[in-house]
C-alpha cells in the first residue's frame, strides 16, 4: 500500500520536474586540494567541504546579467530548501571569481549582497584552474579592447559537492528556486541511501 | 482628454516620444563595488515606421551599451550589439539572458529607489531619454 502511495506521489511529481533545474552525476566525482582566499582574510579550502553541502558558483564580477541572476535565485532556493531539510544540510553557497585581477580587493562584498551567509573569494589562476577542470565547469578571458575592457565567458551551470567532498551534480538555468530546491532535497535522500547501504 | 494626457504622463516609469513607449526601465540594484550594472526595460515602437536603435548613454556611468548576453552549451557569452531594428507595433524587451544595456562605472554608489538616466540613440537622430529606477530585484521566476 504505501509503495503504491509512494508511486502515485512520485507521478504527481514528475511533471513539476519536468523542466531540468539539476543533473546528478552518474558517479561522485573526487576534487583536488584547493586554496581560496578574500580581501577579508577569509580562505576556503577543500578541508571545508568535508561535513556539509556546499554549491560552488564559477563568475565574475563585472557581470551585469547572469551572475547576479544566479545568485538572486540560489538565495531564494536556499530559502526554500531550508523548507524541506535540516539545517545543518542547507547548503553553503560559495562564489568563486574568476577574474583575480579586477576582483580581488573587494571579491568578498559579492555574494554576501545576495545572501548574508553567501561567501565569496578567488585565487591564484592554477587553483582557480584545477577547480573549474575537475568539476566540469569551463571559463575564458576575452580579449582586451581599447580601452583594456574585457569580457568574461564562463559555465551557466554551477556545482553541488557533498558532505564527503566530492562533486554530486550541477545545477543549471533557470534555477528556479522551488524546482532546485526539490533537486536539492532528491540528492541529499538519494546520498544518505548511498551511505546507508 | 487634456486630464487623460495628464494621467499618462504621471504614469511613474512610462516615457512617451515620438512614437516610442518605454516601460518597466529598471537597474537591478548591484553589489557594493560592483562596476558593471545593467538596465532592463521593454522599448515599443507605437509609430508608423520602423524605428532603429544604435546606441545608448548616461550621464551616470563612464560607458553604456546595448549588450546581448547568448547561452550555447552551458556557456555565457555577452557581445555588443550595435543596431536593433524595431517594426511598428512591436515590442522589444531587454530582459534577463537577452538583451540588457551594459553600465559600466558608475558615477557614484546608487541606492534602491535611486535613478538612472539614459539616453536611447536612434538612427533617424532621436534620443529618447529615460528614467530608470534602482530596484532590488535579481528574480525573475523563469
Amino acid at each position: 500500500m504505501i509503495k503504491h502511495l509512494m508511486t502515485a506521489l512520485f507521478l504527481l511529481a514528475a511533471p513539476a520536474s519536468a523542466q531540468v533545474q539539476g543533473v546528478e552525476l552518474d558517479e561522485p566525482v573526487a576534487l583536488p586540494a584547493f586554496t581560496y582566499s578574500n580581501d577579508l582574510g577569509e580562505s576556503f579550502t577543500d578541508q571545508d567541504l568535508t561535513g556539509a553541502w556546499t554549491i560552488i558558483m564559477f563568475g565574475f564580477l563585472s557581470c551585469p546579467d547572469v551572475c547576479p541572476f544566479t545568485l538572486g535565485n540560489l538565495e531564494a532556493a536556499i530559502s526554500e530548501t531550508g523548507m524541506r531539510v535540516r539545517p545543518d544540510n542547507v547548503p553553503k553557497v560559495v562564489f568563486i571569481s574568476v577574474d583575480p585581477d579586477r576582483d580581488a580587493e573587494t571579491v568578498s562584498d559579492y555574494a554576501k549582497f545576495f545572501h548574508p551567509e553567501f561567501k565569496s573569494f578567488t585565487g591564484t589562476r592554477d587553483q582557480i584552474d584545477a577547480m573549474v577542470e575537475a568539476t566540469d565547469s569551463f571559463y575564458r578571458l576575452m580579449p582586451p579592447d581599447s580601452t583594456g575592457y574585457y569580457e568574461v565567458q564562463h559555465s551557466s551551470a554551477v556545482s553541488v559537492i557533498a558532505p564527503d567532498g566530492t562533486l554530486r551534480a550541477k545545477l543549471q538555468p533557470p534555477f528556479d528556486p522551488g524546482l532546485t530546491a526539490e533537486f536539492l532535497a532528491r540528492l541529499q535522500i538519494s546520498y544518505r541511501r548511498e551511505l546507508s547501504q | 482628454m487634456k486630464r487623460f494626457a495628464l494621467a499618462l504622463m504621471c504614469l511613474p516609469g512610462l516615457a512617451f516620444a515620438e512614437g516610442l513607449t518605454i516601460e518597466e526601465p529598471m537597474v537591478p540594484l548591484a553589489p557594493p563595488g560592483v562596476m558593471a550594472h545593467a538596465a532592463f526595460m521593454q522599448i515599443t515602437n507605437t509609430g508608423d515606421s520602423p524605428r532603429q536603435l544604435v546606441g545608448v548613454s548616461s550621464p551616470d556611468y563612464a560607458m553604456a551599451h546595448i549588450h546581448q548576453t547568448s547561452e550555447q552549451n552551458g556557456i555565457a557569452t555577452m557581445s555588443g550589439v550595435d543596431l536593433i531594428e524595431i517594426a511598428p507595433g512591436q515590442t522589444v524587451a531587454f530582459a534577463h539572458g537577452g538583451l540588457h544595456i551594459m553600465l559600466m562605472h558608475p558615477k557614484a554608489a546608487l541606492a534602491e529607489g535611486d535613478t538612472v538616466n539614459l539616453s536611447l540613440l536612434f538612427a533617424n537622430g532621436a534620443v529618447e531619454p529615460v528614467t530608470a529606477k534602482v530596484m532590488r530585484q535579481h528574480r525573475h521566476g523563469s
